[in-house]
């Protein structure tokens, strides 16, 4: 089964984006080159690709925090112009606020932002204290982000984007920095957060952003595979494993098989890319 | 020798290491105090204050109460011209850090007042505000206004553009953004600036006070600076007047330090 619907209307569309980047008179860099994507509702898809292919471009497009040159980006049919709640980012550097507290960093948008409209401050610190408990971070709330190990502040940054219920996920490598076991652990979560015990049309929409190719092929519905300098998508690619996913996965031979095949599209733009 | 005693013996060098060193740092103040001294007196001169007259004179000022009275008046100025000062700039800094148009606008007009020394605007201030209390609080908070707001502004600017972001896409207005992000993360360099400013104040209120005191002939509304001018122009005690300069000093040490207690404590985050 395709994970887009025939006639479905797309949750997020990229449609014929461009983006150059021009730093001060320089001869224009083409970051994303012609890129039409349309992702579902519910959808997990998984952006790989060399370094510097533009992936985080596409995924600041996604976001509103960088505007296309070229074409449109749109969510639910209506053009991105800016950020908003409604799609939720955790970055690479987890932006994490130094001077709050995990408690604070994960209730901010609640508190600050429009996740919290029309919430009592009950009702807001139960969700708080829910993905405190979501994300295993029960004995660090009163901690602040320089106390906590690489591993803990990912939790709090996934926790904090949990808590804003966006309807759509934006994940810029946010396991990137961490040992394989937590790397292991934070994917499984991660799949129970978007919803992969729950039927289709219930779960979250993701965009998540790797190099990581076992990471991708066991988080993905889709996956697409992007080239370097202009970033142009090269392949899409189902994954059709089912789900939910667990170790089990990772040891079954499809898993192995998508994983050599994905390698392959990609490697000679990644041999390429430790050359240049 | 038996392992006890050579501790003992090398913890008695480690005393007198340390007294060595003690001795060595007093060495080169003592030694002028004592030239000053010695110099002083051989002058035979009256207009030469000398450490052993400067020490009684600031008993007899503390004692009489003059001097705590007079710190006291100064230091409320103080309090008012920086609390002035901090409430128009801390915003005004921000503001311009965040927003291009409003830097744009008003950075050319403070760099043109930022050369102008607070004194030069004194002649105005006697003019519009009389030799009181309102035109050294003037003075006091004009000074103190350019540290702050430059130092905001350099704070305002230097916030990691990540945290920005993450602001926008919870959703947040530009203004609670100001607020929620940019003022915590400023507040290092904002208080860098309050204590440039906390000293800037206390220079700005002995001149004010001393020039306020030269037009209001001796009489005027006191405060440091006022007492000094008296000691100069009308009894010519210079001993008094080593004594006031030491007590602003020391003054402004003890504001310095509260005031970074104040932003330790306000930033508990980087404790480390």
């Amino acid at each position: 089964m395709s994970p887009i619907e025939p006639g479905a209307a797309a949750k997020l569309r990229l449609s014929h984006v461009g983006k150059k980047f021009q730093p001060g008179g320089a001869a224009p860099t083409i970051a994303v080159d012609d890129f039409t994507l349309d992702i579902a509702q519910g959808e997990f898809l998984v952006i790989v690709g060399p370094s510097g292919c533009g992936k985080t471009t596409v995924l600041n497009m996604l976001a509103g925090l960088d505007h296309p040159s070229e074409g449109s980006v749109a969510l639910d049919g209506r053009e991105i112009t800016g950020p908003g709640p409604a799609r939720g980012v955790m970055f690479q550097d987890y932006a994490l606020f130094p001077w709050q507290t995990v408690r604070g960093n994960i209730g901010f948008g609640l508190k600050h932002g429009a996740a919290g409209n029309g919430l009592s401050s009950e009702a807001r610190a139960r969700r708080v204290q829910d993905c405190i408990d979501l994300v295993g971070l029960n004995g660090a709330e009163d901690k602040y982000p320089h106390q906590l190990s690489g591993g803990m502040r990912q939790r709090v940054a996934l926790a904090r984007l949990v808590a804003n219920e966006p309807e759509v996920l934006l994940m810029d490598e946010p396991l990137a920095a961490l040992d394989a076991q937590t790397r292991l652990i934070l994917q499984d979560e991660l799949l129970r957060i978007w919803g992969q015990d729950r039927p289709p049309h219930a779960r979250r929409t993701a965009v998540f952003i790797t190099h990581a190719i076992d990471e991708a092929v066991f988080l993905a519905d889709r996956i697409a595979v992007m080239t370097t300098r202009p970033g142009r998508l090269k392949a899409l690619i189902d994954v059709p494993l089912p789900r939910p996913r667990n170790d089990a996965t990772r040891a079954s031979s499809e898993f192995q098989g998508l994983s050599q095949h994905i390698w392959s599209l990609i490697r000679d733009e990644a041999y390429r890319a430790t050359v240049t | 020798m038996n392992g006890a005693a050579r501790r003992m013996r090398h913890g008695g060098w480690r005393v007198n290491g340390a007294a060595v060193r003690a001795a060595r740092g007093l060495a080169l103040p003592v030694a002028l105090l004592v030239l000053w001294q010695v110099w002083g007196t051989a002058l035979h001169n009256v207009r030469m204050p000398v450490p052993t007259h400067v020490v009684t004179a600031a008993i007899d000022l503390v004692g009489s109460g003059e001097l705590p009275l007079a710190i006291l008046q100064s230091l409320s100025r103080v309090f008012m011209g920086f609390a002035v000062a901090a409430v128009i700039g801390v915003p005004l800094g921000l503001l311009m850090g965040s927003f291009a148009s409003v830097e744009r606008n008003v950075d050319p007009l403070v760099e043109s007042f930022r050369p102008i020394a607070a004194i030069a605007i004194l002649p105005l201030a006697i003019l519009w505000l009389g030799t009181g209390t309102s035109a050294a609080v003037m003075i006091v908070a004009y000074a103190a206004f350019f540290p702050i707001v430059i130092n905001t502004v350099a704070g305002a600017k230097g916030v990691n553009a990540t945290l920005l972001r993450a602001a926008a896409t919870m959703g947040l207005p530009r203004l609670r953004t100001i607020r929620t992000v940019v003022v915590p993360a400023a507040l290092p360099a904002i208080g860098v600036g309050l204590r440039i400013a906390m000293g800037v104040a206390w220079t700005a209120i002995v001149a004010a006070e001393l020039a306020v005191g030269a037009k209001a002939g001796g009489g005027g509304s006191g405060g440091i600076g006022q007492m000094m001018f008296v000691f100069y122009a009308y009894s010519i005690e210079l001993n008094r007047i080593i004594v006031c300069m030491i007590a602003v000093g020391l003054v402004a040490l003890v504001l310095d330090r509260l005031l970074r207690a104040a932003m330790r404590l306000s930033m508990p985050w980087t404790a480390s």
